[in-house]
């Protein structure tokens, strides 16, 4: 079997063929190849380019009742067969689970056959002096910013792939992918009068090259955010106002969608445990998951075991309406599986942007950054270092760092009091500007 | 997609170190020398790149050719096979297993200090010219023939002599160590409400072909463990690991480590019950022996890497050869600890790695190199360039990164806190390479008062600035332990594992992140 040779769906639909003939019950393959080339660039020149063309084979294996998952990037003909006998040999070893089946084929039924539009041709076409121009043209627009000679090092960076996909499952799914992205950033390096050397970055990522932010703006961008760094301080400790930008706000809604995967919930994981229904935010939580958004960096058809994709409520008016499940653990929880992972999310926006949002906030601190930190899935505690700007009467004053915020998420979600209108284009999770009250910060 | 994501595939400088899993502070686990011998995982028995990758000498050095067909200075070839298992014990049963095998080859093409990189996971001479032509794009130039002949590097120590390699052992020598910690967890408290457990272990062979001629072979095993608890009480819940890991064999799990783990992973769940979140602001922090190393691989380490400084972007990067700590201040970057998981007896371009000082007497001694920072530092590489797989170019990295023991003891360093904190367990950290800002993140702990440990304390992120803070390093105990967990260090989308060790220190000052001003 050879990827670059035979088409993927033939690939997969052999490779489940063999594991049932060495022994597996049930089988289902995924077959994967995809390109990525990316140019880095740094202080005028070319620094790095790169180029990788990967391609793999993922089995899920059900043996008398036994389940393993492997994969393999070595798929020349005799390691494949061999792979595949010793695998079903290890799955044996385990211990029975009755829960371990494929899913059931009427969660395949009902796959939408929109077109989400996630290939663009004109990634085939781009050619180097292309990658290369826009790194350059970053790295020059990142320096026009600089009028005090402030800027140390600008590494800006562009880059492109190609993935394709087919998954193929025994009791009957079949269905594959095909999408592009583009992805473009600058990071700067400034010299501060203190001997600190603060870096910022700005990126775009899109699945069009016509959707990339183009270079003028993003270097712009990328060189302000490292100036604005310059002289930042650590305030005092206090609780305050905190609002956190658009792009930094990801970090948040992870901590809360990682407790609510079936995972976590049934294996006593999740804070979010026995919440289904119940009032875990403010009004203004109010998000779901959307899979068919045309040109969706999250955007699918069917999820990763095959479910066919569906818009589903998260939560409605601060309420929490949905677990993420996936058909193993919706068979320990005797409940109906959703899906297993979160694809776009869709948020109910405000109507206003940061700045207004800053200028109705008055005193407290804007979040731009979080650095480290962690939280406790099981109880919501958690603390997370952040940077990011004083707000002072409504506008932006000076930066501040080596700061923190701590705290229990089923607090600070009812605390979310201002949700803006400016979701973030950048991430499959789409976050606009969120303002919350009441948020203990350390520091001095 | 988040730009994480996209970077975790392998895009732009991205300088974080994400630490692994959880891990302890229990005592020094150092494997002594010498090891069992002679099993079919040493250095000793050679790789037989031939049969194991299918390549020819011929086909080396073909590619290499076509590596230099633009006038590249240098160029290297990594050839990597590993086979990683993983099985999971959860509801009392292990009832899942995970195989990943990697076979590839990844071409490098360096020209000063500009990277040209590709990698494929066809070894046919077809593929492998391709990517080594796509690789020698960073250079324009002549042509440079590559090497003629090649010759084996033998002259490399043996850090990890297994009794046997992990492809010798049988899943049915694994299950009886997770089902035994799963009922010895739930023996231990009849709190316990769910376990579960991970063991993973990895087999893997390098072969570096360079453009001098050298070949240099390695096998590389490594072993983890994982035991994770949550624990019930009065309606509230709590969760906690322990987990261990080294570049061993299965008789890393010793009874001794086993029962250790039992006792760690359920004392530090069920002690949260009786545990709070600090006051916030700035006070003394005492740092527990063991695994409060991350306090050196964020505050200092990264920024040692000499690829931040040869950019300039470090905050290091004018303070060689300065003095930055307390004389008692002795920090090392270790590749030789044997059987550790940051040990190596070769770095990813085939250099064997030394006991490099990065703080001697308080004073900054030296970055951590790779061969391009090395040649542009006209120096010695340490031993530093590292990658996660053949997928990518090698990075200065870490290995073992831990301080020497000082002049105090553990018990005056308390006495000396009238409020402050200890911390003992931590989960993850990270550094803002730059502005030298960094974060770790305490997950066990207990509030000093009056020069002695009170009430418990739990997930509280410590936020400081590197330098800043290693002046403010103003005790040192004698009592220097390497921890035995698994962390994994991840800089521009790679992990690579690594280890860290301390002894108690007294840090006089630094912001704790907790609640309650």
């Amino acid at each position: 079997m050879s990827t670059t040779n035979t088409n993927l769906a033939d690939a997969a639909r052999s490779a489940v063929a063999l594991a049932r003939e060495k022994g597996a019950n049930e089988a289902s393959a995924t077959v994967g190849r995809s390109r990525q080339v990316e140019v880095q660039w740094r202080d005028g020149r070319l620094e790095k380019v790169s180029e990788a063309t990967t391609r793999g084979l993922s089995l899920q294996l059900y043996v008398d009742g036994r389940y393993s998952a492997v994969s393999t990037s070595d798929l020349r003909p005799e390691a494949l067969e061999r792979f595949i006998s010793d695998s079903i040999a290890m799955t044996r070893a385990l211990a029975r689970d009755e829960y371990r089946r494929l899913p059931d084929p009427e969660l395949y039924e009902g796959r939408s056959l929109i077109d989400l539009s996630l290939e663009d041709p004109r990634q085939e076409k781009l050619t180097a002096d292309e990658r290369q121009r826009f790194a350059r043209e970053l790295e020059e627009a990142a320096r026009s910013v600089d009028t005090k000679g402030a800027i140390l090092s600008v590494t800006t960076g562009f880059g492109d792939s190609h993935r394709e996909m087919y998954r193929v499952s025994s009791n009957g799914f079949e269905g594959g992918s095909r999408g592009t992205q583009f992805f473009a950033s600058a990071d700067v390096s400034a010299k501060d009068s203190d001997g600190r050397r603060p870096e910022e970055s700005d990126f775009s990522v899109a699945r069009f090259f016509e959707d990339l932010t183009d270079a003028a703006t993003l270097g712009r961008r990328a060189g302000e955010r490292a100036l604005g760094r310059l002289g930042s301080t650590k305030g005092a400790s206090a609780v305050l106002p905190m609002a956190v930008d658009n792009r930094a706000a990801g970090r948040l809604v992870s901590m809360l969608l990682g407790p609510m995967s079936g995972a976590s919930i049934q294996q006593k994981r999740s804070f979010l445990d026995g919440k289904l229904g119940q009032q875990v935010g403010s009004e203004l939580l109010a998000l779901s998951d959307e899979p068919h958004v045309k040109r969706g960096l999250g955007s699918r058809l069917f999820d990763g075991e095959g479910i066919t994709a569906r818009p589903l409520p998260l939560f409605e008016g601060g309420t929490l309406r949905s677990y993420f499940i996936d058909s193993y653990y919706g068979r320990k929880l005797k409940a109906r599986p959703t899906t297993g992972s979160a694809s776009n999310l869709a948020w109910k926006l405000g109507t206003k942007g940061q700045p207004e949002l800053l200028a109705d906030l008055k005193e407290g601190i804007l979040v731009t950054g979080f650095l480290g930190g962690n939280s406790n899935g099981v109880t919501g505690d958690f603390s997370l270092g952040v940077q990011g700007f004083r707000v002072r009467g409504g506008k932006l004053a000076e930066p501040i760092g080596e700061m923190n915020i701590a705290g229990n998420q089923l607090d600070l979600w009812k605390r979310l009091v201002a949700v803006g209108n400016d979701p973030f284009p950048n991430s499959a999770m789409r976050t606009p500007t969120l303002v919350f009250e009441g948020v203990q910060f350390a520091g001095m | 997609m988040t730009r994480r994501d996209f970077v975790g595939y392998g895009t732009t400088a991205l300088a974080a170190a994400g630490a692994g899993q959880l891990l302890g502070c229990a005592t020094a686990q150092r494997a002594g020398p010498g090891g069992p011998g002679g099993g079919s995982d040493g250095p000793s028995s050679s790789i037989g790149y031939f049969a194991r990758f299918g390549v020819t000498e011929t086909l080396i050095r073909e590619t290499l050719a076509a590596a230099l067909s633009r006038g590249g200075d240098y160029s290297d070839l990594f050839f990597q096979h590993r086979v990683s298992t993983a099985m999971a014990l959860e509801d009392g049963a292990v009832n899942k297993a995970f195989t990943t095998v990697e076979l590839g080859v990844g071409v490098r093409v360096v020209k000063g200090d500009q990277t040209g990189y590709a990698f494929t996971e066809e070894l046919t001479l077809e593929a492998m010219r391709s990517a080594a032509r796509t690789a020698a794009a960073i250079a324009d130039g002549p042509s440079r023939p590559g090497p003629q002949s090649f010759h084996v590097y033998k002259d490399i120590p043996q850090r990890y002599v297994l009794k046997a390699g992990w492809d010798a052992v049988r899943p049915e020598q694994k299950l009886p160590i997770l089902e035994g910690l799963n009922a010895a967890a739930f023996k231990s408290d009849p709190r316990i409400s769910k376990v579960t457990l991970s063991f993973s272990d990895e087999y893997g062979a390098v072969l570096v072909a360079d453009s001098n001629g050298r070949l240099v072979e390695d096998v590389q095993p490594m072993t983890s463990l994982y035991l994770s608890c949550v624990a019930e009480q009065n309606g509230k819940r709590e969760q906690n690991t322990y987990g261990v890991a080294g570049r061993a064999g299965l008789e890393f799990y010793s009874p001794e480590r086993l029962d250790r783990m039992v006792r760690e992973a359920v004392g530090r769940t069920t002690i949260l019950f009786e545990a709070t979140q600090p006051p916030a602001g700035e006070m003394p922090v005492v740092l527990a022996a063991g695994s409060s190393g991350i306090l050196l691989h964020e505050a200092i380490g990264h920024g040692m890497e000499a690829d931040f400084n040869r950019k300039g972007t470090s905050i290091y990067a004018d303070k060689l050869n300065k003095p930055i700590a307390h004389p008692f201040v002795n920090i090392v970057d270790d590749g030789t600890n044997e059987y550790a998981r940051g040990a190596i007896n070769v770095d990813d371009e085939g250099n064997v790695p030394d006991k490099t000082m990065l703080v001697e007497n308080g004073v900054l001694t030296t970055y951590l190199h790779d061969s391009i920072s090395a040649k542009h530092y006209k120096v010695k590489p340490t031993g530093n360039g590292r990658r996660e797989s053949y997928r990518h170019a090698p990075l200065p990295r870490m290995r073992s990164t831990y301080m020497l023991p000082g002049p105090h003891k553990r018990d005056e360093i308390i006495a000396s806190v009238k409020k402050g904190i200890y911390c003992s367990n931590f989960s993850n950290g990270q550094v803002n390479i730059g502005a030298g800002d960094f974060t770790f993140y305490v997950k066990n702990g207990y509030l000093i008062e009056d020069g002695k440990l009170t009430r418990p304390i739990k997930d509280v992120n410590i936020i400081g600035n590197g330098p800043k803070v290693l002046e403010k390093v103003d005790m040192v105990a004698d009592d220097l332990v390497i921890d035995e967990g698994g962390w994994t260090c991840g800089k521009d989308g790679q992990g690579v594992p690594v280890s860290q060790g301390i002894p108690t220190v007294r840090v006089a000052s630094i912001t704790v992140g907790g609640r309650n001003a």
